[in-house]
């Protein structure tokens, strides 16, 4: 049993990193970001073609973060334009539509061009015991990445200029405008960012399970529960939600099956929209 | 310092002031006073670069901002503290104000001038801004608009919810502001305070001018007092 | 923007000039097998792009009306497919019963999410994600019970194979009905006191109330009708198609189709469900050549589509002609509000 709740922290803690970029993207601006999971994915591709050629994994891992984190990037500067310009609900809607069409996009460009491409990193090393645990050295590097971007993320919110601005924004957009904050650059920055982050995701899951070009969408539902669970624009919520529903996913599918725990997952997000829908730690914010 | 000329603005297509013009030389304390709904609050959206106005101009030290965004004027020396102050809930006090002279002014002079003005904030400098009271807020509101050293500072019914000796205090703080070459325009709907604080003032009604002139002018005429002094 | 693409109520024309449009795209659709009718996969085709437009038409009600973000149109139709073919090939209910049926519990499946949606007061976004859950976790449902719908591999659905639908070209003729019976079902909505309170409550919900439009019991109305004609048509589906499994009610399939079709049509017009389906399952066909492109075009289609045509083709149309004649219509394109505001004058 205290494998498989380890196996879930494992994931939780990227199932967290995997919605920090998701929330703080709707955080900011009520877009919600449909394409994390090609983002995700088109980094990990990068990576693996990369690797294919003969790179370094390190110089290879940079370059998928760079990629996505630009395609990321470039989203916000174009199509994102008119969206920002509307607002409440329609800004949501269009938001949500064209993020879908950018999904679209990316992954059938993915699909199109690299149908088999898959990554996979292997860290070798023996498993190291951890509370009488046997853990892959894969997992304990991926968990550890995980923990340390998510430290370092909230560092930089609370205490960096950059990452203040940040959160003004997110809790007062005109406040942080009078303050001469320039929430069109705060969210192109953030945009970009969770590119970055989501291909990192992509990266760390690949150390204990390849991933294919098709797992965009697994990846983007996933980040959106998480998301939603954590509540919407919180980082902290998004890391507490994603250990949470990391174990109950480990837990069920040892348990249970596949299929329910899918749905299970599904059900948390429902019934936090439906309870809570500030989620755990949200700002109160819809 | 500040030229305003035929502004008009709104929302939905549907403007609210129209044909504005006013203007405010450095140094100058000047009150625009109106009722409920005269457009006073659109205005100043207007002119600090919140609302985008439909038509006129606005000037800052000679050169145009009208177009511009609010985050570019604020840089630019005008510091807006609007009615619902828009502070950052879950800030503490100390962050709301660091905020207010990002990026990167010099931080510790101006925060020791806020704490002096409002010993107040000292105490509470680590307590989150929304569990403040209406008049803490205020008091944060303001203290972060000076944070970014402007030289024009525009305040948008800075009494509302405040009980009159807090109000009354407002305003001792901002004539002391006043006194260290600050400009300063401010809307008001409390009249009286307005008036015995200000040189200038305006009078706003359905989104126009309808009187300017000097404050004791004002306050002898006898259409503001009927209208706004409760003087028959 | 794209609620606002409604038309305005014509509760003044004579009934013969608003139900007339409805006839006129029943009639064009039903001369469609003098052309295709020698071929039974071209009919299958055919059949699938009336289909979608009936599943259009019941979406058109609920977020088309009433701004409901549905994302589980596949699920709805899912439900009503699988529930009539499980009701009439194991527990022999006679077929039209067993559809009926079926409908009716989707209608309750869309009446119950509204009614959530409504109680919590849940915006765009979480009714979608609500909605969305609900159609993932159907369609992992349809994939783990095994026993009872099959799994990955689909139903066989017996009952209906030795009547009318069994044959290439009389199942066509019952979904043109369908259709016809449905667009007919809309304009008489839209003739209504309840398209009158759809309108108002779309327009601005808390002026709505104000004016006694209880708006929770229209939008639990709009997603309950919505529904029951989706399942409806996805029972009729399963019927006269024979076989249904998983993947011919996902999201992929049926959603992100009804969504870019009827935004394409129009959202909220009568026959922007219709235009759409056509436009699209001409594209459909015309891209089996390129199915690699396939998602690439769909995303294409959507991106320009928001940015360029935000109203969808009938409306936009209709606005053309407007202006025309002369009459003040609407603008081409919908009219941004100035960046950050607040409805907060004085």
């Amino acid at each position: 049993m205290r494998a498989v709740v380890f196996d879930g922290v494992v994931l939780g803690l990227q199932f967290g990193l995997l919605g920090v970029g998701l929330t703080l993207v709707y955080g900011l601006g009520g877009v919600l970001n449909l394409a994390q999971g090609q983002l995700a994915v088109l980094g990990a591709i990068v990576v693996a073609l990369r690797l294919d050629a003969g790179s370094a994994v390190v110089p290879a891992v940079l370059t998928g973060l760079l990629v996505a984190g630009t395609v990321g990037l470039a989203l916000d500067l174009t199509l994102m334009r008119p969206v920002y310009r509307r607002t409440g609900e329609d800004r949501v809607l269009l938001g949500l539509l064209l993020m879908l069409g950018v999904a679209f996009i990316i992954d059938g460009v993915l699909v199109w061009r690299y149908p088999i491409e898959a990554l996979t990193l292997r860290i070798g090393g023996d498993p190291i015991d951890i509370l009488g645990v046997r853990m892959r050295t894969g997992s304990l590097l991926a968990s550890a990445i995980a923990l340390g971007v998510g430290a370092i993320l909230v560092l930089f919110l609370r205490y960096a200029a950059t990452g203040k601005a940040v959160r003004s924004v997110i809790q007062d957009e005109e406040g942080a405008q009078l303050c001469g904050v320039s929430p069109d650059k705060v969210r192109a920055f953030v945009f970009a960012l969770s590119g970055v982050l989501a291909a990192l995701v992509a990266v760390t899951r690949s150390m204990t399970s390849p991933v294919t070009v098709n797992a965009g969408i697994d990846f983007t539902i996933l980040a959106l529960i998480v998301a939603v669970v954590g509540g919407l624009g919180s980082v902290s919520g998004a890391f507490l939600a994603g250990i949470l529903l990391g174990i109950v996913n480990t837990v069920s599918a040892h348990y249970i099956g596949t299929y329910v725990t899918t749905i299970v997952l599904l059900g948390a997000a429902a019934v936090t929209i439906v309870l809570r829908p500030s989620g755990l730690l949200g700002a109160g914010r819809e | 310092m500040l030229e305003v000329a035929e502004l008009s603005a709104g929302y939905l297509g549907q403007d609210v002031v129209h044909q504005v013009s006013f203007a405010v030389d450095e140094g100058e304390a000047v009150a625009v006073i109106g009722s409920n709904g005269a457009g006073k609050t659109t205005l100043f959206r207007a002119v600090c670069g919140l609302l985008r106005p439909s038509r006129g101009s606005v000037r800052l030290d000679g050169r145009p901002i009208t177009r511009r965004r609010a985050h570019d004027i604020a840089r630019r020396g005008l510091a807006y503290v609007p009615a619902e102050r828009h502070l950052f809930p879950e800030m503490t006090v100390a962050e709301n104000l660091d905020l207010g002279a990002f990026p990167n002014r010099p931080r510790a002079a101006r925060q020791a001038l806020v704490h002096e003005l409002f010993p107040r904030l000292a105490e509470r400098r680590r307590q989150r801004a929304g569990t403040l009271s209406g008049g803490e807020q205020q008091m944060v509101a303001v203290g972060r608009a000076l944070m970014s050293e402007p030289r024009l500072l525009l305040l948008d019914e800075p009494t509302t919810g405040l009980a009159p000796t807090v109000a009354a205090a407002a305003y001792e703080a901002l004539t002391a502001l006043r006194g260290q070459g600050l400009t300063i325009v401010v809307a008001e709907q409390q009249v009286p305070l307005a008036l015995a604080f200000a040189d200038r003032g305006y009078v706003l009604e359905s989104g126009r001018i309808q009187l300017g002139g000097g404050a004791d002018e004002l306050e002898d005429n006898p259409d503001v007092q009927l209208a706004y002094l409760g003087i028959t | 923007m794209i609620r606002r693409a409604a038309t305005v109520g014509r509760v003044g024309t004579p009934a013969v000039r608003a139900y007339a449009p409805v006839v006129l795209a029943g009639g064009l659709v039903a001369l469609l097998p003098l052309r295709y009718g020698d071929s039974r996969a071209m009919m299958g085709v055919v059949i699938g792009g009336v289909l979608f437009a009936c599943y259009a038409v019941g979406f058109n009600v609920i977020f088309g009306s009433t701004g409901q973000l549905f994302l589980c149109t596949g699920a709805l139709a899912g439900l009503g497919g699988y529930a009539s073919a499980i009701l009439s090939d194991r527990h022999g209910l006679p077929m039209v019963l067993a559809m009926l049926l079926a409908s009716l519990m989707a209608a309750t499946a869309g009446g119950l999410l509204s009614w959530i949606a409504v109680s919590r007061s849940l915006g765009v976004i979480f009714t979608g994600i609500v909605t969305l859950a609900f159609a993932l976790a159907f369609q992992n449902l349809l994939l783990g019970q095994r026993d009872l719908t099959g799994g990955e591999t689909g139903l066989i659905v017996e009952a209906g194979s030795d009547t009318l639908l069994g044959e290439v070209v009389a199942p066509f003729y019952v979904f043109v009905v369908l259709l016809t019976a449905y667009l007919a079902l809309y304009r008489a909505l839209q003739r209504s006191h309840v398209g009158w309170a759809f309108r108002a409550l779309r327009d601005d919900e808390i002026a709505a109330e104000l004016a006694g439009v209880d708006v929770k019991r229209y939008r639990v109305l709009a997603g309950t009708l919505g529904s029951g004609m989706i399942g409806l048509a996805g029972a009729l589906y399963a019927h006269s198609e024979g076989f249904i499994s998983p993947s011919t009610f996902s999201f992929g399939d049926v959603d992100v189709l009804v969504i870019v079709m009827l935004a394409f049509g129009g959202i909220g017009s009568l026959l922007g469900p219709v235009v759409g389906a056509a436009a699209f399952t001409v594209l459909e066909e015309w891209m089996d050549s390129f199915n690699e492109y396939r998602l690439i075009i769909y995303g294409s289609v959507i991106l320009v589509l928001f940015l360029a045509l935000p109203r969808g083709v009938v409306p936009t149309v209709q606005g053309l002609v407007e202006r025309l004649r002369g009459r003040p219509g609407r603008p081409a394109a919908p009219v941004s509000p100035s960046p950050v505001d607040t409805l907060n004058p004085g």
